[in-house]
């Protein structure tokens, strides 16, 4: 840029000395000093073309802005150079200085007329090409291939003239050349002339605007540069005459461009004219873009359900389809389809009410599957409109999401008939965005409060944890060992525990009716029933019968818990277990093979009187060294495999059999191991619980004095 | 997804539902529904035919336990016929032929239905 100036003001200073020099000889300059002259004059503006360019960098502002800094500049250049023209020739009248602007006498040729025309030439010049440069913008939006080679086109073509003209004198006319070149450019000035569409895109007000505009752009450029009328230019005198006598190809140039700028404000000036009237139905697609626009951003972004559903009542008011618009969905919270008002746009909640029943349109919008439009709003049985209610006409849509309506917009114009086939669609286009704007925030809430679910779970599975004995008691000759492994994050399973007096333990495994959180409240109701009743209990039975009543104050009538309790003596070397319609236990003792103990017993809660007591049967075991007992929900035995086979009891009483000999931890691998080879996946479907007993006998010292010990589980 | 469904048929006052598939924690609230139709046409004297019954969780046997009394309350009963052994085999664990009149086949307990109402 800093070159284009640099350029450019050598050659305006070397162009002032040629001027200067043959003022002060006297005498026209040879043919040599001309074509310098000419070549240094095209090669200077040329520079000053290019650093207009770019110094002038257009920010994407409005066409009306563009003109009014065009008209700004152009009014301060014609000023200076119309105060210029004039100092010293004031009283002197205008026609006077054409004749004696002559190169044979050079009596004209005067200092002060050297200035004048140098300044009236630049500032034409510079403004000539920023009305260039500014058109350019104007007919290059919406821009194909072929609108950039015309524009294109023109200018070489302007240029070509300009060069043409470059021998000839002040005022002379034109040869055939020159006239074949002018009007091929004056075919392209044409061509672009009428590319007018940016002018679609102007509000109304800005169109009013560019039209006053256009016409002072257009006097401006008559009334400086004169077209065609040779020295009867009223805001600078003689502007023309300077130019041709500066430089002629530079005048054919500013010549051309007033005569393209002329005609471009006239054809915007007319389209203008003609755009005018539509431009409320474009400003109302204009509206219709950026509502749809905000809502778009909307679906993305906001889960605040009350913005959300203010905006989607507002869209079609503020897309201007619609005088007032409001949001009808069912009262979710309150549990009842009832369709109630959610958000309003230029209209009052209580004042709809009065008018219409929303739940009742809804419905018949349901049954109908379809929008709602009333043309005239006082006519219809469904609605109660009076006039003071400003209801015209009314459309409703419904909102569909997922296949599922979940509410409905209603929007409604003051005047009957009111609703246009293109309001309809785009009011739908509307409802179906909002439609999925509000599904997503649902999920989104949805999503919340799945998380906050499942990390409470985690708490209630860490909590229910704790209630299992964190490790299996060591009691002297006995092996225990045990697991509880729950389907879901919690299970109604539960074993345990507990030291009943110095030589007598409690051994309890249950299993609650049912999966997930209600088996595992009833599940820790379990333990808390096992901890307290077990030690007052004197036999299984006994204890059995006293957790059936207590469970039967809070059981529902659905939910039962089978069980089986045992009692292992260890100074009598003795294990009593009763079975509550629990599974029954695996035992394998002395040579026999293994046996379930399926004493007969009802589930605790299938009965709260009698019934389950006299139910109850105990089984009395005099233990021997070797014995094993296997605990178990039915978790273990009705776990199916891919083909839904279940793994069963003959399965389990083998896999005891087949490792009977080792202790309480190798059997319940043992079984773990065979039950997930049967199943070949890891996944449990249920809660699935394994205690192992073994008897190993006691060594005759620890007979003697029945000492044992019992790590105290938590 | 869900493979249990139940059927109705009547004979006389006996009212039968025809139990197919796998009931559990999920399918329970079908059988519900089903008995809770019952009760509400006033047909109590209810007959399980669980002889396409394939399995039967602890939930599923939670519903029988859920209206049985309702149901003898307004004189009628809940009798269950024709399980298949494994399935009779967890009604059996649980101690519920203590409850529930359990019976082999269907006829005969239609026949107990007709004899008790008479």
């Amino acid at each position: 840029m800093i070159l284009y100036g640099a350029i450019f003001a050598i050659c305006l200073g070397l162009g002032i000395g040629f001027h200067v020099q043959q003022w002060s000889s006297g005498e026209t300059a040879s043919m040599g000093m001309f074509l310098m002259f000419s070549a240094l004059s095209g090669v200077g503006y040329g520079a000053l073309w290019l650093f207009l360019k770019r110094w002038k960098k257009y920010a994407d502002v409005s066409p009306v802005r563009k003109l009014w800094t065009l008209l700004v500049s152009g009014a301060i250049l014609t000023t200076i150079a119309g105060i210029t023209s004039r100092i010293g020739t004031i009283s002197a009248p205008v026609l006077d200085l054409g004749p004696g602007f002559d190169f044979e006498t050079g009596i004209a040729l005067t200092l002060p007329t050297i200035v004048k025309m140098v300044v009236v030439s630049l500032t034409q010049a510079i403004f000539a090409f920023l009305i260039l440069d500014q058109i350019r913008s104007f007919v290059l939006v919406k821009r194909s291939r072929s609108s950039e080679r015309n524009w294109n086109l023109m200018i070489i073509m302007m240029v070509v003239t300009s060069v043409l003209t470059i021998m000839n004198g002040p005022g002379e006319s034109q040869n055939d050349w020159q006239n074949v070149s002018m009007v091929i450019a004056a075919v392209f000035m044409m061509v672009n002339a009428f590319r007018l569409s940016w002018i679609v895109f102007l509000p109304f007000k800005e169109k009013l605007a560019a039209l006053g505009l256009f016409l002072v752009l257009a006097a401006i450029l008559v009334l400086t540069l004169g077209i065609g009328s040779s020295g009867n230019n009223l805001l600078i005198p003689g502007a023309v005459d300077y130019l041709e006598h500066y430089f002629m190809p530079l005048a054919t140039f500013i010549g051309q461009i007033a005569i393209f700028g002329v005609l471009y404000c006239l054809t915007a000036f007319l389209s203008l004219l003609f755009h005018l009237p539509t431009s409320g139905d474009y400003e109302q697609r204009a509206g219709e873009r950026a509502t749809m626009h905000s809502l778009a951003a909307l679906v993305g972004q906001v889960f605040e359900g009350d913005r959300l559903f203010a905006t989607i009542a507002s869209s079609p008011v503020e897309a201007g389809s619609a005088d007032a618009s409001w949001l009808v969905m069912p009262d979710v919270e309150s549990g009842t389809l009832n369709q109630q008002i959610i958000a309003a746009h230029n209209i009052a909640p209580d004042r709809i009410q009065d008018f219409m029943n929303c739940t009742e349109l809804v419905s018949d919008m349901t049954s109908s599957g379809d929008a709602l439009l009333i043309r005239e709003a006082a006519a219809d049985h469904r609605l109660n409109v009076r006039s003071g209610d400003r209801i015209g006409s009314l459309l409703a849509l419904p909102l569909y999401a997922r296949d599922e309506l979940i509410g409905a917009l209603f929007s409604s114009k003051s005047v009957v008939n009111g609703f246009e086939r293109d309001d309809v669609e785009t009011i739908s286009i509307f409802a179906a965005q909002a439609a999925v704007a509000i599904d997503n925030a649902r999920l989104f809430d949805q999503q919340v409060e799945k998380e906050r679910l499942s990390r409470e779970l985690a708490i209630a599975r860490e909590v229910q944890r704790k209630l299992l004995p964190q490790t299996a008691p060591s009691l002297r000759g006995t092996s225990i060992a045990a697991s509880s492994v729950p389907a879901q994050e919690v299970g109604g399973d539960y074993y345990d525990f507990v030291k009943l007096d110095d030589h007598r333990y409690g051994i309890i495994i249950g299993d609650v009716s049912g999966k997930g959180t209600s088996a595992a409240f009833y599940m820790a109701e379990m333990q808390g029933i096992f901890q307290s009743v077990s030690r007052l209990a004197t036999s299984p039975s006994q204890f059995l019968h006293h957790a059936n009543m207590a469970l039967a104050q809070t059981l529902d009538r659905n939910v039962f818990i089978s069980a089986i309790y045992g009692i292992l003596d260890l100074k009598n070397e003795t294990f009593d277990i009763a079975r509550a319609g629990h599974c029954p236990a695996v035992t394998v003792r002395l040579d026999q093979k293994s046996r379930l103990i399926r004493t007969p017993g009802l589930g605790l809660g299938l009965d709260r009187g009698d019934l389950f007591q006299k139910s109850l049967v105990e089984e009395h075991i005099n233990l021997n060294p070797g014995d094993v007992f296997v605990l178990y929900t039915d978790g273990v035995v009705e776990s199916r495999d891919q083909e839904g086979e279940e793994y069963g009891y003959e399965r389990l009483l083998e896999v005891v059999d087949d490792c009977r000999h080792e202790d309480a931890d190798g059997i319940h691998a043992a079984i773990l191991r065979d039950l997930r080879r049967f199943l070949g996946a890891e996944e449990y479907d249920d809660d699935m619980t394994l205690l192992v007993l073994k008897w190993h006998g006691l060594p005759l010292d620890v007979m003697s004095t029945s000492e044992v010990s019992l790590k105290e589980t938590p | 997804m869900s493979n249990f469904s139940v059927g109705f048929r009547t004979t006389g006052v006996v009212q039968i539902l025809d139990l197919h598939g796998e009931l559990d924690a999920h399918t329970a609230a079908d059988l519900e529904a089903a008995i809770q139709k019952c009760q509400k046409d006033n047909r109590v004297h209810i007959l399980i035919n669980g002889a396409n019954l394939l399995y039967i969780s602890s939930a599923g046997l939670g519903v029988f336990m859920a209206y049985i009394e309702e149901v003898r309350e307004s004189g009628g009963d809940i009798k269950i016929a024709g399980l298949q052994p494994k399935v009779y085999n967890v009604f059996d664990l649980l101690g519920f032929p203590m409850l529930f009149d359990i019976i082999e086949s269907e006829d005969e307990a239609v026949g107990k239905f007709t004899a008790s109402s008479e």
